[in-house]
């Protein structure tokens, strides 16, 4: 990565829009997830999307009013949609329902190791490889967000009040124990390594707790609430929306109690709205309201390159291939650019 | 909550189990032709609706974690209402209807609090349908239903059909003791005109300059202490902007559980402008609006809708912001 300071969002078209594709869909970008080499992105109309490089891209129709949220479970895709269905999607496009609510949403979604998980309204189930009936974890309060650990053992249930942590143990029962912090919970993400719990609030502050000592702080200060946040280069930076730069918290050592977190600012002066952990490096996708994007070297901002200029809707997704090999960037105004990262010459 | 053009707007429909609320929805989803219309209803919905777009919702009332002891806020609504933001095709509106002893103050609350929602959404109405036969009995029982006449912009008195004459003066002489903005408007099964009940924008700020409160001159003599009240002060004489926001600040920071709500033209000293304020509990919409029309007196106007109003010396607050 090096600066590229010829590029500016009012100028001509960044080299990546030049070398990629541009689709104006119209239709919001609700979520994208990477699934291998494939990229699959879900929108407000009820339609997933399947991008894979030197292929074309077809509509699946896949919920009746939106895709609210997105997962993968090996090569699958998995939805939940407003139409109260659990489905999941063949990169061939084959759909496959596993639950239905009705008439209320599945809101979250995710899986581990072929069980599969949503939530709707404040339970969550759960189905086995191989059982058709899900087990349910029931709540007090509708669910804000779901997440596995990275060896599928702990399931971390945010809410209204906290988070609710399932463990399974080793004759694969579940149990529960509360981290509780006043106010609603919403997206939650574990560290990969496993230490610590984040979730984002609906007041405009991050809540972390450390695992081992049940150790909890706020992380406030912002100016917008935080709907975008992930750990970068494995568990070292949590990198966050909801402010005019990136704010990137240190997770290494001690965690951040007491530390300086790295803001990283960006031309225009707009709300980050998405961040997105480039793979393998210590570095993040920025994208904001104005739909602007940019690839940021956390320890060095002057490594800063813009990827997409603006669009005048705000990033709502931004994805990259497992191989690295492409990116790809969507928005509220239904704007996806689909590129190749690297210069055919230096591949 | 100003209003622009891509906010949608937010019709809230309250009132107490058996009142009409869900006859009236199914006529405004059956005489609304080729508008797309959300429905978020609660899992206690009396009968079927017959619309495409139905969301199940649980009320569920939400502390702010900011240290404001009544503000509260509906988390159901703010997750549904942005995820329908997300929708392909545009809303031309979005009804709730809330379960029958739902306080209306966190849904108001959820559009001043929420950045999402408040970018995307307005709430344009809450309109209460009480039952002519059974209000004043409600009124007396339950707490939840004076807050619901307190928060309306419309009442909409039900079942006329099955009162007297007499009996009908006495509920809308209660509900105009509660509420002195709130339109009354008498029907049968909910026969009123849509044009009645939506596209109000009730709760934007010019609209406060529009509407003359219905007083009553009645004393306050015979209520309980936790009956809900209205009191209103006029003032010809230039109110000092430092003291009122002084006075008001505080009176809302110490009683802004009791006060439901609030509104105000004032007329400052030194200012050419009208001020103009709206609030629910401690939240306020507050901001100039224009000059005072050429021609026309200028004078300060404040409406407080609210439990023990008559311990809070409000009088003697209001009397003191007067310009020296």
């Amino acid at each position: 990565m090096k600066a590229d300071t010829s590029q500016f969002p009012e100028l001509d078209k960044t080299k990546f829009e030049q070398r990629g594709t541009e689709f104006k869909l119209g239709i919001p970008v609700t979520n994208a997830v990477t699934v291998g080499n494939s990229i699959a992105v879900g929108f407000g109309d009820g339609t997933v999307r399947i991008f894979t490089s030197g292929k074309s891209s077809e509509p699946i129709k896949a919920h009746k009013g939106i895709v609210l949220c997105m997962s993968k479970d090996g090569d699958n895709i998995l939805t939940g949609g407003d139409d109260g269905r659990f489905l999941k999607i063949s990169l061939d496009g084959k759909i496959s329902e596993i639950g239905n609510f009705g008439t209320r949403w599945v809101d979250h979604v995710t899986a581990n190791n072929g069980s599969l998980v949503c939530s709707s309204g404040n339970i969550v189930y759960l189905w086995s490889p191989n059982h058709k009936e899900p087990k349910l974890f029931e709540h007090n309060s509708t669910i804000g967000g779901i997440a596995f650990d990275a060896k599928g053992r702990r399931l971390a249930v945010s809410r209204y009040g906290g988070v609710t942590l399932w463990k399974k143990d080793y004759s694969n029962k579940w149990n529960s124990s509360e981290l509780n912090w006043k106010g609603s919970h919403n997206k939650v993400i574990f560290s990969p390594d496993g230490k610590y719990l984040v979730t984002s609030m609906q007041e405009n502050q991050l809540h972390f707790w450390r695992l081992k000592d049940k150790i909890d702080s706020a992380m406030s200060g912002y100016g917008a609430k935080i709907k975008s946040f992930a750990f970068v280069d494995d568990s070292k930076y949590l990198a966050t929306s909801g402010a005019k730069e990136a704010v990137c918290w240190p997770f290494d050592g001690d965690g951040p109690v007491g530390r300086e977190p790295i803001c990283l600012p960006y031309v225009g002066n707009k709300l980050v709205t998405f961040v997105e952990p480039f793979p393998n490096e210590n570095a993040i996708l920025t994208g904001l309201s104005d739909g602007s994007v940019f690839l940021s070297e956390i320890e060095k901002a002057s490594n800063t390159i813009i990827i997409r200029s603006f669009t005048e809707f705000e990033v709502s997704a931004i994805a990259v291939t497992k191989d690295c090999s492409h990116l790809l960037i969507g928005d509220m105004g239904g704007n996806i650019l689909w590129t190749s990262i690297w210069d055919e010459e230096k591949k | 909550m100003e209003e622009t053009n891509k906010q949608v707007p937010v019709t809230v429909l309250t009132g107490f189990l058996g009142a009409g609320k869900t006859t009236l929805l199914n006529r405004i989803l059956t005489e609304q032709h080729g508008k797309k219309y959300a429905v978020i209803v609660n899992e206690f919905g009396e009968q079927g609706i017959d619309n495409d777009l139905v969301v199940d919702a649980d009320e569920e009332v939400f502390e702010m974690n900011n240290g404001c002891i009544c503000c509260t806020v509906r988390g159901d609504l703010i997750r549904i209402l942005s995820g329908l933001m997300k929708r392909a095709d545009k809303l031309d509106a979005i009804i709730v209807e809330t379960t029958g002893l739902a306080d209306p103050a966190p849904v108001a609350q959820t559009f001043f609090v929420d950045q999402d929602v408040a970018d995307r959404t307005k709430l344009d109405a809450i309109v209460t349908v009480a039952d002519a036969v059974h209000l004043s009995t409600q009124l007396t029982d339950h707490h939840e239903a004076e807050e619901q006449i307190a928060f309306a912009d419309v009442v909409l008195l039900n079942k006329i059909d099955l009162v007297d004459e007499s009996g009908l003066e006495v509920v809308k002489e209660r509900i105009k003791k509660i509420n002195p903005f709130a339109k009354i408007i008498n029907t049968t099964k909910c026969g009123v005109s849509l044009n009645e009940i939506l596209n109000l924008d009730a709760f934007s700020l010019k609209r406060v300059l529009d509407v003359e409160p219905d007083f009553l001159t009645s004393d306050h003599d015979h209520e309980h202490d936790d009956d809900v009240t209205s009191l209103s002060f006029v003032s010809d004489t230039p109110l000092d902007m430092e003291k009122f926001q002084d006075w008001f600040s505080k009176l809302l920071q110490t009683k802004g559980q009791d006060i439901l709500r609030t509104k105000g033209i004032l007329d400052f000293t030194g200012e050419s402008d009208r001020y103009v304020f709206q609030g629910v509990h401690m939240l306020m919409d507050a901001s100039p609006m224009g000059k005072w029309p050429e021609g026309k007196e200028r004078s300060s106007r404040l409406v407080f809708i609210g439990r023990n109003l008559e311990s809070m010396n409000l009088k003697e607050g209001f009397e003191n912001c007067k310009s020296a």
